[in-house]
């Protein structure tokens, strides 16, 4: 039963014309890798890697987008469009609806956002420095888990989870959290920063992501689990009522 | 998950007591109970009455303020075991257009954990007549087809009680005929069949037992025929057009089913209590008076002021 509503996702997922928004999207770190390439810029290539390409580009934008575009739709328009009542009335607990779901979404996100990260990273290191690209590979895995389950709760508890989701994105974590540090705490970019640092093992001046390693990833999962639980248990009590 | 048991000894099928709800100031629903049993029973209510919102809350998607829906003596709301023996037809005609029919009802069919998914759904499309069009998508079927899919995926896995709300809308005269078909044939073989409509043909034709709900209150309830006496015995206006509109009210007072005349700028108003004796009575009168009459054309004939007179009663 999961397996099929997990393949129902992913087939309305793909039918989804903001997926080929979101197929560009991902193209865009290997044009400007390229573009970085050509340019025989004086800057170095790891430096220039970690922390404009994969740690701007990348987990700034790409990969929340991905994953609000993603994770917001994924239960948030079947609840819109009406058709969420054909899997809330039938004898399942809703964990075995939600489950599947954010796993599809999260099949997608990661398909898009990891090649993109490993392929620009490659190409804008010439083939070297390959713990920068492995550290930031897994840092998209984890954070696109944490970035997805929080947007599917976010759709859940709203009706306005691309706009609260954008506001997050760019306002708390893009502007607030750069100013005051405590907020990294409170920030899935930032914990996928200090993953993605830890595993690459980089010299503070080749790339500093402020959050430790362990710490970071212990705050990744119990985000994820968290914002699962929360969205769980948001499912069960959740109204389903005709659209006026 | 609930054990909600297949047979209940003395416990109605459904059972909504005292029940209330609202969305934030406004009362959709308002202090509503009744029991009921096997068969078919149609509620009817004017747009915003409270059906929708009635049936929402006996198929557990919706939450009363006040009260409680049970299915088979257990509460519907936060329970997803009554699924097993419910199923509900919503009102909006989405379904997941990539799928085809036969898709659409399988899948139901499976997340039921039916046995035999692909028996079950090919029983079900047959059931409602689209055994034709199953592999086509669902996304080009015809407002009607869409209905019709939307049960079939409701009663795939043979429920005991069947929730649909404004299961006719879009529906053309055939597909309507083919639905109550089905419905008749499910009711027969035990099931609880409830329909909400705003239509009081469509309760008229199929409905053995109606609720009439009017602003989130039970206006009436019971067997249809006497609720329709109630509708037809109210007073009646009728605008009668003739060659001689004085002479004709003149001739119309006393006949029996005429308890009041009204001639204003020209034009003749008749009070009647039975409309149709009236029909009768008024092209003997006027030939008797040797009027020729042109046109009779009842007033106030909306729903709504059927129901108005009920919640006045």
């Amino acid at each position: 039963m999961s397996g099929f509503i997990f393949m129902l996702t992913l087939r309305q997922l793909l039918l989804q014309k903001s997926t080929l928004l979101l197929a560009l999207l991902a193209l865009l770190p290997l044009v400007i890798a390229l573009i970085f390439r050509l340019s025989e810029s004086d800057q170095d290539p790891e430096n220039w890697t970690a922390e404009v390409l994969l740690g701007g580009l990348v987990v700034t934008i790409v990969v929340p987008l991905t994953a609000l575009l993603l994770g917001a739709s994924v239960i948030g328009d079947e609840l819109e469009d009406g058709t969420a009542v054909y899997l809330l009335t039938k004898p399942l607990p809703r964990w075995q609806v939600l489950l599947p779901k954010v796993a599809a979404a999260l099949l997608l996100a990661v398909a898009l956002a990891v090649p993109s990260t490993v392929l620009s990273g490659l190409l804008a290191i010439e083939g070297r420095g390959g713990a920068i690209v492995t550290g930031f590979a897994v840092a998209v895995l984890l954070g696109s888990l944490a970035y997805v389950a929080v947007f599917v709760l976010l759709s859940l508890l709203s009706n306005h989870a691309l706009i609260i989701g954008l506001i997050y994105v760019f306002l708390w974590e893009g502007a607030l959290a750069g100013i005051f540090e405590g907020l990294r705490f409170l920030s899935i970019r930032h914990f996928s920063l200090g993953i993605a640092e830890w595993i690459a093992g980089t010299e503070p001046e080749t790339f500093d992501a402020y959050l430790g390693g362990e710490t970071a990833l212990t705050a990744v999962l119990v985000t994820a689990f968290l914002a699962l639980l929360w969205a769980n248990r948001r499912l069960e009590q959740i109204e389903v009522r005709e659209a006026s | 998950m609930s054990g909600v048991q297949e047979t209940k000894a003395g416990v109605p099928a459904l059972s909504v007591e005292s029940v209330s709800r609202w969305y934030g100031n406004v009362v959709a629903v308002n202090d509503v109970s009744f029991d009921l049993g096997p068969g078919i029973t149609g509620l009817l209510g004017p747009n915003g009455a409270g059906k929708s919102t009635i049936l929402h809350m006996l198929a557990g998607l919706l939450r009363p303020s006040r009260g409680t829906a049970k299915v088979l003596g257990e509460s519907a709301w936060h329970n997803p075991g009554i699924y097993r023996l419910i199923g509900f037809v919503p009102e909006r005609e989405a379904v997941y257009p990539f799928l085809s029919g036969f898709d659409f009802v399988r899948a139901s069919a499976r997340l039921h954990g039916l046995p035999d998914v692909e028996a079950a759904a090919l029983k079900a499309l047959a059931e409602v007549e689209l055994t034709d069009v199953k592999d086509r998508p669902s996304g080009g079927y015809s407002k009607g087809m869409k209905q019709r899919l939307k049960v079939a995926a409701a009663i795939v896995h043979e429920p005991r009680i069947l929730l649909l709300d404004e299961p006719f809308n879009g529906a053309d005269p055939r597909q309507r005929l083919r639905m109550m078909d089905s419905l008749r044939r499910m009711a027969a073989a035990g099931a609880t069949v409830v329909y909400s409509s705003h239509i009081l043909e469509e309760v008229e034709r199929l409905a053995e037992d109606v609720l009439v709900i009017i602003a989130g209150r039970l206006a009436a309830s019971g067997d249809f025929h006497a609720i329709r006496k109630l509708m037809t015995d109210r007073p009646y206006s009728v605008n009668v057009r003739s060659n001689d509109d004085r002479g004709l009210a003149a001739a119309l007072i006393g006949q029996a089913p005429v308890f009041g005349v009204e001639v204003m700028d020209g034009a003749l108003t008749v009070r009647t209590s039975d409309l149709m004796a009236f029909a009768e009575t008024v092209p003997k009168v006027a030939r008797a008076a040797g009027v020729t009459l042109f046109e009779l054309s009842p007033t106030d004939e909306s729903l709504e002021s059927v129901f108005a007179y009920l919640v006045q009663r």
